[in-house]
């Protein structure tokens, strides 16, 4: 009777913990029963037990029907947003992939083997594990939230109302998936950039077509404080397109949303820019040490010049976009209606 | 040929799953192993697998549909079923709408083609 234990044994163990020794009990019963009706005697021969286990049919089926629902690692509900995701983090991890080699390729050609055997180590080792993170976030959600994700999906079906059908979108008024995809691999390169490589912000110095040193833009001593203010502004940046994402069409909370992002942003980045430590005071002086400029010469009046204006041009064209984009948002929302 | 008969027996399928709990609910207003209903159902005609009625009587004992109780008497232990008084009440409702059923379906026969 090995047989039916295994069979037992088959059929539980797929099934949750708290049922396991309820239903084993009442399966061994069960084959029991259906043994004695078979064999009047009550000398069941193995070949009677095969006949009652096929009769019962596969194990995995069994536990199937006794678990009443199939089981997913990400549910059709959840399934849509997760492709979602993860074609962006996909392509922004390959996006940040590739831009790193190019920097590699530019800062030091000479080596161009060595960032191409990181550049594949990286697209090898990378883009698999940007795939099991999302899929994993996903997965949690779906194990531990399965029961909120049902209540919620259940309100939805009782409260739903025809006037509750969003309106059809207005060409004009449609938010491009492209655009705002773009937009969210933009921010995420550019946060890349300013945290693994803040290091070559600045002019880079070529001594005979070999990268010999950076002249920074920014004080290094303050990098960490610039660091927090770009951090927030490109986080609610991503949070902005990915609003845009989900919504799928200019709305005016929309409108309204983007507008508090980019004025806060514009307040983060008057105080960044505004902020004179931030810049690297010596940057005129390493210019000349680093025997790119000559003291005294006329472009070293004109940089001079230059870079005092920088700042106050960095943050007219910034405060341009970021008003631009609200105007934008508006101008969308007025003509859909 | 092949094709219409694998339809049929998909609809049929369905059609048995619904009828199935309607069937075991009726025959437990006396308690009842899995394996006894089985026998009780087929000699009343009504087939029904074993690896179909066991996960059955689970999910409606779940439901509160059937209370279960383990009799350990026997020569082997044996788990009981019998309709719980909330059970009750739904198989009553749920035989009225089986027969409301029944009775609109054989309409549309009658009169089949839009006549």
């Amino acid at each position: 009777m090995e047989s039916i234990e295994r069979y037992v044994h088959a059929v539980t163990h797929l099934l949750p913990q708290s049922q396991r020794e309820d239903i084993a009990k009442e399966l061994r019963g069960l084959i029991e029963d259906m043994l004695d009706e078979r064999v009047q005697d009550g000398n069941a021969t193995k070949k009677d037990v095969e006949e009652v286990l096929l009769e019962l049919g596969e194990p995995r089926k069994l536990a199937n029907k006794y678990r009443g629902t199939n089981r997913y690692l990400i549910g059709p509900e959840l399934f849509d947003h997760y492709i979602m995701v993860l074609k962006i983090v996909l392509i922004a991890t390959s996006a940040v992939i590739g831009v790193s080699f190019i920097i590699e390729i530019i800062m030091d050609p000479p080596s161009i083997l060595q960032a191409f055997i990181s550049f594949i180590v990286s697209v090898v080792t990378g883009l698999p594990m940007a795939f099991a993170w999302t899929t994993f976030a996903f997965a949690s959600l779906q194990f531990w939230g399965n029961k909120q994700l049902k209540v919620v999906d259940l309100q939805l079906n009782s409260d739903w109302k025809p006037s509750d059908l969003p309106p059809i979108p207005h060409p004009k008024g449609q938010v491009k998936k492209g655009e705002a995809i773009t937009g969210i691999v933009f921010y995420i390169i550019c946060i890349t950039f300013f945290v693994f490589s803040s290091d070559y912000f600045g002019i880079w110095v070529f001594d005979d077509g070999k990268f010999k040193e950076v002249v920074h833009f920014f004080n290094e001593q303050y990098i960490g404080y610039c660091m927090l203010f770009i951090f927030l502004i490109f986080g609610f940046g991503i949070i902005k397109e990915c609003l845009k994402l989900v919504h799928g069409r200019w709305t005016m909370q929309l409108v309204l949303f983007t507008a508090v992002v980019n004025i806060f942003s514009i307040i983060g980045l008057m105080i960044v820019i505004a902020e004179p430590l931030i810049w690297n005071p010596n940057f005129i002086t390493q210019l000349v040490e680093s025997g790119l400029l000559a003291v005294d010469s006329e472009s070293f009046q004109t940089l001079s010049v230059i870079w005092e204006q920088a700042t106050k041009w960095l943050l007219i064209i910034f405060l341009f976009t970021l008003i631009w984009d609200i105007i934008d948002g508006y101008i969308r929302v007025r003509k859909s209606k | 040929m092949s094709e219409t008969n694998e339809h049929l027996d998909k609809l049929m399928q369905e059609l048995r799953r619904g009828t199935l709990t309607i069937g075991v609910l009726s025959q437990l207003y006396e308690p009842q192993y899995g394996y006894s209903l089985v026998a009780s159902l087929e000699e009343k005609d009504f087939q029904v697998e074993a690896g179909t009625l066991y996960p059955l009587l689970r999910r409606l004992e779940k439901q509160g549909l059937l209370v279960s109780e383990w009799d350990t008497n026997e020569t082997r232990p044996r788990k009981y079923y019998l309709l719980s008084e909330s059970g009750k009440e739904v198989f009553e409702q749920l035989v009225v709408e089986w027969k409301d059923m029944v009775n609109r379906l054989d309409n549309l026969l009658i009169n089949k083609g839009g006549s």
